[in-house]
Parts: C-alpha cells; sequence; structure tokens
C-alpha cells in the first residue's frame, strides 16, 4: 500500500502581478507533486526556477493564482495546519533582539503549548541544536550558522510532522553542514516527512530520497534519487588490495567481452570528508598543531603534513 | 469655559433622547454594517475582475467563513506572545528616549514658564498636558505604524505566520503590545507631570509686617489688613479678623489661609499653602435664554459682529438681561447659599473706566444679579446684587441665603424663591451702551469641587484614548501598506480628525466657499467667497462634481474620529470636573474605533500575501 501523501500540489500556478494587475513573471507552471510520509524530497532547480515559491506556496505565504496546494489533506491557506508543520526558512528570519530561549519560548507560546512542556522542549532544542552556551546571548550577535541552527530549532519547537526546509545548508560551515544532514536523516528516520530545497546538489544527493527538478516554474525530472542517478549502461567494480597482475587480468576480460573500460584508478576521498577527518582528529588530539608544508619545486601538488608540537 | 456642546448623560447619548434613531448606538450599526457591505461588495467585485463571477462568490464566502473562524479561535496565549514581543520591540526602538526627552523637557520648563501670568496653574497645566498628547501620539505613531511592514521587509513575518496563528492574533496582539507600552510611558509621564505642576506652584509667602493697618470689620470688631511679601511674581492683599485667622486674598487664580500663634506677647502669623489653583469644579449647569431690550424673552442675544456665535450679547442699561433656570437646588445641597461663577464677555462701546486711578486695580463693566421665582418672576424677586464684570476671568459670586426683595423685605432663597429645586437667575449689565456677553456655560452653580488628582487621571486617560486610536489606526494601515505610507496615512487620519468640525461644515455646506472645485475656481479667480457664480454649463458641471465630492467627505469625516473633541485638556487646565458621562461616551467611542480598526486590519491582513 502506497505510503500516506502529506504534500501535494494540484496543478499549482503562480503568477506575480505588478500594482495594476500586469501580468510579471509566470513562477510556476500548473506543478504536480505528491511527498509521501516519511520521507525526505527535494526540490532542485537554479534561480528562479519556482522553489521557494513552491514552498511559500505549501505555507500558505503566498495565494496561488491556480490549482491546489494541500499540506496533510487541508488546503495550505488554513491555519490549522500549520500546528503539525515546522519551517526553516532561507535566511534566518528571527527577531534579533531577542536570545535563543526567548526566540524558543515565543514560538513555543505560539503554539500555545504550556509553560512546562514549553521549558522542556526549548531545553532539549537548544541541546540538540548545540547553543547550550550561547542561549543567552541576543541573535544578532550570532554567526550565520548559530541562526541556522536556532532557526532550525524554531522549525522543530512543535515537534511537526512535516518539515519545510528551505537552502537548510546554506551558510553553514563542513560541520555544520555534516550536522544539519544527520539531523534531516535522523528526522526521517523519527518518521517525519521534509521537503527541502537547496542550490547545493551533494547535499541533496546525500539526504533526499526522492528530488523534483524544477526549471522556469516547470517540472522537468521527478524521482527517486538512486534511480535518477545510476547510469545503466556503466559498470562499477569497488575493490580493495588488487595487484597490477590482477588489474591487467580485468582489463583483458572486459575486452574480451567486447565492453570499454573507461577508467581504473584509485579514487579519491572528497574535500568534505578530508576536512571533517582533520577536525575530528583536531578535537581528539587539542595538542597537535596543522602546519603547511612548504610547496615543492617540482610543482607536485600541496600536501598536508602533521607534527606534532 | 467653553462648552460648545451640551454633554448629554451617557444612556441618552448611548440610546438617543426620545428614541433610538438619536442614539449612538444606532449610529453606530448603521455605519458598522454599511462599511461591512460596502467591504464585501468592493472585495467581490476586485475578486470577480481577477477570476469571474463564480469564484469571487466562493472566495468571498470563504473569507468571511474563515474570517469568523479566525476570530473564534483566538488564543489568549498567542495574543500575549504577540503583545509580549511588541513590548520587548518598543523597548528595542528606544522608547524610553521618549520619556528621557519627556523629563529633560519638564526640567528645563520652568525656565520659558514664568509664575507671572494671571492664571498660573492653566499655564504650566495646559503645558504639561499638551506636550504629553504630542509626544505620545507621535511616539505611538512611529512605533505602531512601522512595526508590521518592518516584520514584513525583514521576514521576520514568515516564521510567525508559519506558525498556528491568526491574522487577528498578529492585528491585536501588536494593538495591545503597543497600547501596553503607551500606558507605561503615559503613567511615568503623568507621575513627573503632576509632581512637576504641584512642586512649581507650590509656594508661600510671610507678611509684610510694614503694610498691616488695623480696620474696623464691618461687625465692629478690629482687623488688620495689609500685604503678602512678594513671592513666584505676585502678592496679596491680606484680612485678618480679631482672633488672629485670616486670609491672603485671591491673586493668580488662588488664596492663602492665615494663621496666627502668640510666642509670649508676641503673635506669628503663617501663611499657608495655595489654595485653589489646583482645583477640579463641578459644575451644575442651567438653561439659559434672553431678553431683549424690551423685556421680551428671546432665545438668543444680539452679535455684536463677532464671527464666533458662541456668545450672544445684551446691552447695558435696558431690560435686556440673560435668563439662567437652574434645577434640582436644594437646602441640602447648599445650605449656605449659592456659590455662583460667571464667565462674563465684554463688549464695550466706548472705553469707560478701565482701571482705579488710585489702586490701579481693573474696574469692570457693572452688572446685577436679580433671583425670580420661576412660577412668578415679575412678583417675587431679589432686590439686585451688583458686581463688577471681571473680565478674562472667572468671577466668583456667592447669593446668601438670606435676601431682600425690593422694597428692602426679607427674602429667604429656598423658602420664598425656589419652587420644586426650580430658580431663575438674571444677569443685566447696568452700565449704558455697553454689552455682556454670555453662552450657557458662562454662569453656573459651583456645587462642589472633585479631587484635582482624579480629574488629572481623568485628563490623562483621554490622552490614552487619543494615544489609543492612533495605534489602532497605524496598525490597520500597516497591515497594507509599507511604514512611511501607513504613516502619512495616519497622520492624514488624525489631522481629518483635528479639523473633522470644519471639514463637516465644508461638506454640509455651513463653511463660505463652496466644494473643493467651486473653491479652486474662486482661488485661482480671486474671486470673494460671497460673490454667486454665473449660471451656465461650467457652474452646472463644477456644482455637480462638488457634490459628489462633498457627499464623499461627509461620509468619510463622519467615520473619522474626532481627535479635537477627544481631547479633555481644556477641562483639567481651565479646572473643570471632566464629567464622567464625557469620559465614558468618549471611552466607549474609542473601544468602538478600535474594534473597527481591528476588523479593519484583520481582513486586511488576512487576505494579503505577507511573501510578496
Amino acid at each position: 500500500m502506497a505510503a500516506e501523501i502529506v504534500l501535494e500540489t494540484r496543478s499549482l500556478t503562480k503568477i506575480y502581478r505588478d500594482f495594476w494587475g500586469r501580468q510579471k513573471v509566470q513562477a510556476l507552471k500548473a506543478l504536480d507533486l505528491e511527498v509521501r510520509r516519511g520521507e525526505i524530497f527535494g526540490l532542485l532547480g537554479p534561480n528562479g526556477s519556482g522553489k521557494t515559491t513552491t514552498i511559500k506556496l505549501l505555507l500558505g505565504l503566498l495565494f496561488p493564482t491556480s490549482g491546489q496546494a494541500l499540506v496533510l489533506g487541508r488546503d495550505a491557506t488554513d491555519v490549522a495546519k500549520n500546528e503539525r508543520i515546522g519551517y526553516l526558512p532561507e535566511e534566518s528570519y528571527l527577531y534579533k533582539f531577542l536570545n535563543a530561549e526567548e526566540t524558543l519560548d515565543f514560538y513555543g507560546r505560539l503554539f500555545d503549548m504550556p509553560v512546562a512542556q514549553r521549558r522542556q522542549r526549548i531545553d532539549s532544542l537548544i541541546e540538540m541544536v548545540g547553543l547550550g552556551w550561547a542561549k543567552r546571548r541576543q541573535l544578532k550577535e550570532y554567526s550565520k550558522g548559530m541562526a541556522r541552527r536556532i532557526g532550525l530549532a524554531q522549525a522543530l519547537i512543535n515537534d511537526p510532522e512535516v518539515i519545510l526546509l528551505d537552502e537548510p545548508t546554506t551558510g553553514l560551515d563542513p560541520i555544520g553542514t555534516r550536522e544539519m544532514k544527520d539531523l534531516i536523516l535522523k528526522l526521517r528516520d523519527e518518521g517525519k516527512t521534509i521537503l527541502m530545497c537547496s542550490h547545493l546538489l551533494a547535499d541533496v544527493q546525500d539526504v533526499c530520497d526522492r528530488i523534483a527538478i524544477l526549471h522556469q516554474g516547470e517540472l522537468k525530472e521527478l524521482g527517486r534519487v538512486d534511480q535518477l542517478l545510476t547510469v545503466a549502461d556503466v559498470t562499477q567494480i569497488r575493490a580493495r588490495g588488487l595487484s597490477d597482475a590482477c588489474r591487467k587480468e580485468i582489463e583483458d576480460v572486459i575486452r574480451k567481452h567486447q565492453a570499454q573500460l573507461l577508467a581504473m584508478e584509485n579514487p579519491t576521498t572528497t574535500l568534505e570528508e578530508l576536512f571533517l577527518e582533520i577536525v575530528r582528529d583536531s578535537e581528539a588530539r587539542p595538542g597537535r598543531r596543522v602546519t603547511v608544508a612548504p610547496q615543492p619545486e617540482s610543482g607536485q601538488p600541496e600536501s598536508v603534513r602533521q607534527e606534532k608540537s | 469655559m467653553v462648552v460648545e456642546q451640551e454633554t448629554l448623560d451617557f444612556w441618552q447619548w448611548l440610546l438617543g433622547e426620545s428614541s433610538l434613531v438619536d442614539g449612538a448606538l444606532i449610529w453606530f450599526v448603521i455605519v458598522a454594517v454599511s462599511l461591512a457591505l460596502g467591504a464585501l461588495v468592493v472585495g467581490y467585485l476586485l475578486a470577480a475582475v481577477r477570476h469571474g463571477p463564480m469564484k469571487a462568490g466562493d472566495l468571498t464566502y470563504q473569507a468571511v467563513v474563515t474570517g469568523l473562524r479566525d476570530v473564534r479561535g483566538i488564543s489568549a496565549r498567542r495574543v500575549l506572545a504577540l503583545s509580549r514581543l511588541a513590548v520587548k520591540e518598543s523597548f528595542r526602538r528606544r522608547v524610553l528616549v521618549a520619556v528621557i526627552v519627556y523629563l529633560v523637557v519638564l526640567l528645563f520648563a520652568g525656565w520659558f514658564l514664568g509664575t507671572d501670568y494671571t492664571e498660573p496653574a492653566k499655564l504650566y497645566l495646559s503645558f504639561v498636558l499638551t506636550a504629553t498628547t504630542y509626544l505620545v501620539v507621535m511616539m505611538a505613531l512611529f512605533l505602531s505604524a512601522f512595526s508590521l511592514p518592518a516584520d514584513i521587509g525583514n521576514k521576520t513575518i514568515h516564521t510567525v505566520v508559519t506558525k498556528p496563528v491568526r491574522a487577528a492574533e498578529i492585528v491585536l496582539g501588536r494593538i495591545l503590545g503597543f497600547l501596553f507600552v503607551g500606558t507605561m510611558l503615559l503613567t511615568v509621564m503623568g507621575v513627573a507631570s503632576y509632581v512637576f505642576v504641584v512642586q512649581t506652584l507650590s509656594h508661600s509667602h510671610a507678611i509684610d509686617g510694614r503694610t498691616l493697618q488695623t480696620e474696623e470689620e464691618p461687625d465692629g470688631s478690629l482687623g488688620l489688613r495689609g500685604r503678602t511679601t512678594t513671592t513666584a511674581d505676585h502678592w496679596h492683599d491680606v484680612m485678618i479678623g480679631e482672633q488672629g485667622a485670616g486670609r491672603a486674598l485671591v491673586a493668580q487664580q488662588h488664596d492663602h489661609e492665615i494663621a496666627a500663634s502668640t510666642d509670649g506677647d508676641q503673635v506669628r502669623y503663617t501663611v499657608g499653602r495655595p489654595r485653589g489653583m489646583l482645583v477640579a469644579r463641578v459644575p451644575v449647569y442651567g438653561k439659559l435664554r434672553f431678553k431683549d431690550r424690551q423685556g421680551n424673552e428671546k432665545p438668543k442675544g444680539i452679535s455684536v459682529g463677532n464671527e464666533w456665535t458662541y456668545r450672544s450679547y445684551i446691552e447695558g442699561g435696558t431690560e435686556a438681561a440673560a435668563v439662567w433656570t437652574f434645577d434640582a437646588i436644594d437646602e441640602a445641597r447648599y445650605p449656605d447659599g449659592l456659590p455662583i461663577e460667571m464667565t462674563l464677555s465684554v463688549f464695550r462701546t466706548y472705553k469707560g473706566k478701565i482701571a482705579d486711578e488710585e489702586t490701579g486695580q481693573a474696574v469692570g463693566i457693572l452688572g446685577g444679579i436679580v433671583l425670580r421665582h420661576p412660577d412668578d418672576p415679575e412678583r417675587i424677586r431679589s432686590a439686585t446684587q451688583f458686581f463688577r464684570a471681571r473680565e478674562y476671568a472667572i468671577d466668583s459670586q456667592f447669593i446668601p441665603r438670606n435676601l431682600q426683595d425690593p422694597q428692602g423685605n426679607p427674602l429667604d432663597l429656598f423658602d420664598d424663591l425656589v419652587q420644586d429645586g426650580r430658580l431663575i437667575i438674571e444677569i443685566q449689565c447696568l452700565d449704558r451702551s455697553q454689552y455682556f456677553g454670555m453662552a450657557q456655560a458662562d454662569v453656573y452653580l459651583r456645587a462642589r469641587d472633585g479631587s484635582f488628582l482624579l480629574n488629572y487621571v481623568k485628563g490623562y486617560v483621554s490622552i490614552w484614548m487619543q494615544m489609543a486610536l492612533v495605534i489602532g489606526a497605524a496598525v490597520a494601515c500597516s497591515t497594507f501598506l509599507s511604514g512611511p505610507v501607513a504613516m502619512m496615512f495616519t497622520l492624514s487620519v488624525i489631522v481629518l480628525g483635528f479639523f473633522k468640525e470644519f471639514i463637516l461644515g465644508v461638506a454640509t455646506g455651513t463653511v463660505y466657499g463652496g466644494g473643493p472645485i467651486e473653491s479652486l475656481i474662486r482661488l485661482v479667480s480671486q474671486m470673494n467667497v460671497t460673490l454667486q457664480f454665473e449660471e451656465g454649463w461650467g457652474t452646472t458641471i463644477t456644482r455637480t462634481v462638488d457634490a459628489v465630492v462633498l457627499l464623499a467627505m461627509r461620509a468619510v469625516t463622519a467615520v473619522i474620529p474626532d481627535f479635537r473633541g477627544m481631547s479633555s485638556v481644556r477641562y483639567v487646565s481651565d479646572g473643570f470636573n471632566i464629567p464622567i458621562d464625557l469620559l465614558s461616551q468618549d471611552l466607549l467611542a474609542t473601544a468602538a474605533y478600535l474594534a473597527g480598526m481591528f476588523v479593519i486590519g484583520f481582513f486586511f491582513f488576512r487576505t494579503r500575501e505577507v511573501a510578496r
């Protein structure tokens, strides 16, 4: 049985008009989407493709020109749906004169949460986003990464079923990005449904179950990430400890079957992985010092050498 | 004090004097229903243009139904949270600067407010109350007009409206939050200004011993006459009785009590604190009619050519008189007699005697007061009690209980002249060819005084109401306009409110000059307002367009709050008690306006795309 549909757009169209009602731009053209319970759904597309417009229409921040946006079976303009959703905007649009606790307390009150429940929820969220040390500082003193974290905390204040994340990793450093992605996956594992849009394709690829690619307001591609990214006519074999002879043998086998060898090389790790590994290592052994080795004359690539201080 | 419109009893005002049609309630309902229907029609038409008639009908119905559901779902906790946010935002926006500015103004006010003014209390009170009004109204305007647009501009509203918050709660939370901030500020300002006024006006004198002379009192006892020393730019004449107690006579609106104490063979006189400076008179008004120079009854006196027709005049040395009929006069209320206060305007056709040559004291025009039986006014009347009219000041007279008729026979005020609580008091000008000008509120019985402090608080309540209206209007405007535009719009509403009477005069044709087109033509062609236009198609078009515009002006002005009328500051500064009927009427009207502004703001905000 198919999973319950929690977000749905039916021929959703949005035309922006000027003051006189003249059409300025058609931001979204008859978009049909369905997001099912428990999945992470990614909206991809270049600037102006309609990703944020779609999210704003689903949140009721904009009204559709035609078509329908449904959230948990209710019309997107129905305020009652907000009881069960959380929203992290593109920038952390929060009140800068409040501190982290006051911010979460304010949003908690908007959910009509009783004091005890609010108190408990605020403490756990501040701990979750790692801002315990800065919870009494006004948000105007926060870095962009910290603002994103508290933004995420406010989005989760009501323990929502559906979470809409607009560019969730923007402004975060690699550690923050990884934590955010881990958190998104954790939320999915808790049974929550997540709709996110992002420019950072690697992030989308890492976390999303399904994606939709929009361009100029139109849906261009929709499906499971693994299916969409699978290159059907290319086979990848990963192995450890192959000898040169074994490599040669494999090449011969490929040739024998009239296939084309595209590459046989040692893989490189990602810069993200390398960075995270160094930082983790540094945190584990704080006494160590990281220095940059002098650039060799031969023009070989720069390497990183670690020395004991 | 000028009272151009009589204060009605609260229930009469609300429900009408004779029928509901005269009452404020029915008009409120009519205006509210008309506006609601108008908004529905306009909303439907706009939707019909964009979506077609069927869809527009559905959208209009949905807007009303979900709107009502939203109002029903208002949560006190959410409203309180949004109010607290508005309060925090206000403090972040340095609202306390307004208080500091106010305190600085008070600190330096003494430099430019002299105490040599004839009515210093009036000067000080009107200054502090007016300063408070302007400062608080401006602060309210800036705070509330920019708040919501700023939230929309920097998109913080996105994280609010995506919570289960109703548009009604956002508008209501803001109004209540700013009201709270304003109330706090007004409280601080009220306490500070009260202390300032009381402390600045408080003074004492010593008796100048060199001026004391013994004089025989009317009852044969020996008393002392003299002067006080000069303090706060004035001195008082002093009257001390044989027993030592006495009074520093009225100067600059107040007097002082003098107490005597003996120290061996020395007598020490102590002048007390000023009395009667900060008062809240509770006037009992009568009904005024006039008699012309032949003694015939008329509803109005004569005009002396003054454009302001509030007062009408009686000619001196003739039968002309101003006749007041007072009700509810009884012995229990006025056991010793009737304390009368008068503010008479004097119109001199020749200069006459202005000041006494010896003392330099002002000499007023001679007037007379006659008391008459209401049922037999010609036969049962008192002898004339003479007075000199004090111009530009309140003149106090006392009608004792024991009177005489013109033949010298004794009359008892209550037994012989008052009938069923009614009494006629007639005032005449006795100097030939001079005139007294009077309006109904110019002569009243000063039955008792209310608490000045309470009256001061009432004055602040009236400022609070003006502030509340500004907040309501600014928040409502800010739901669909940008900050600066919302501020200008609200400012226009305030200006229109202040000149409501004049604009209504233009709209109803009681002010000369015609409608906007006609006045423009007169302005450009430098045509006198009394000249008639030549008949022709041009005049017809002008009049037709003007008629439509004037109708619209009339409709708009009729629903705009009367800011000037709502200010009761002049009551406090003139030393009159603000009638509780007036205050409750204004409070109810303010509440009604706030409710209206809330609904307007709510619907505008609800139908707005906040992410545009």
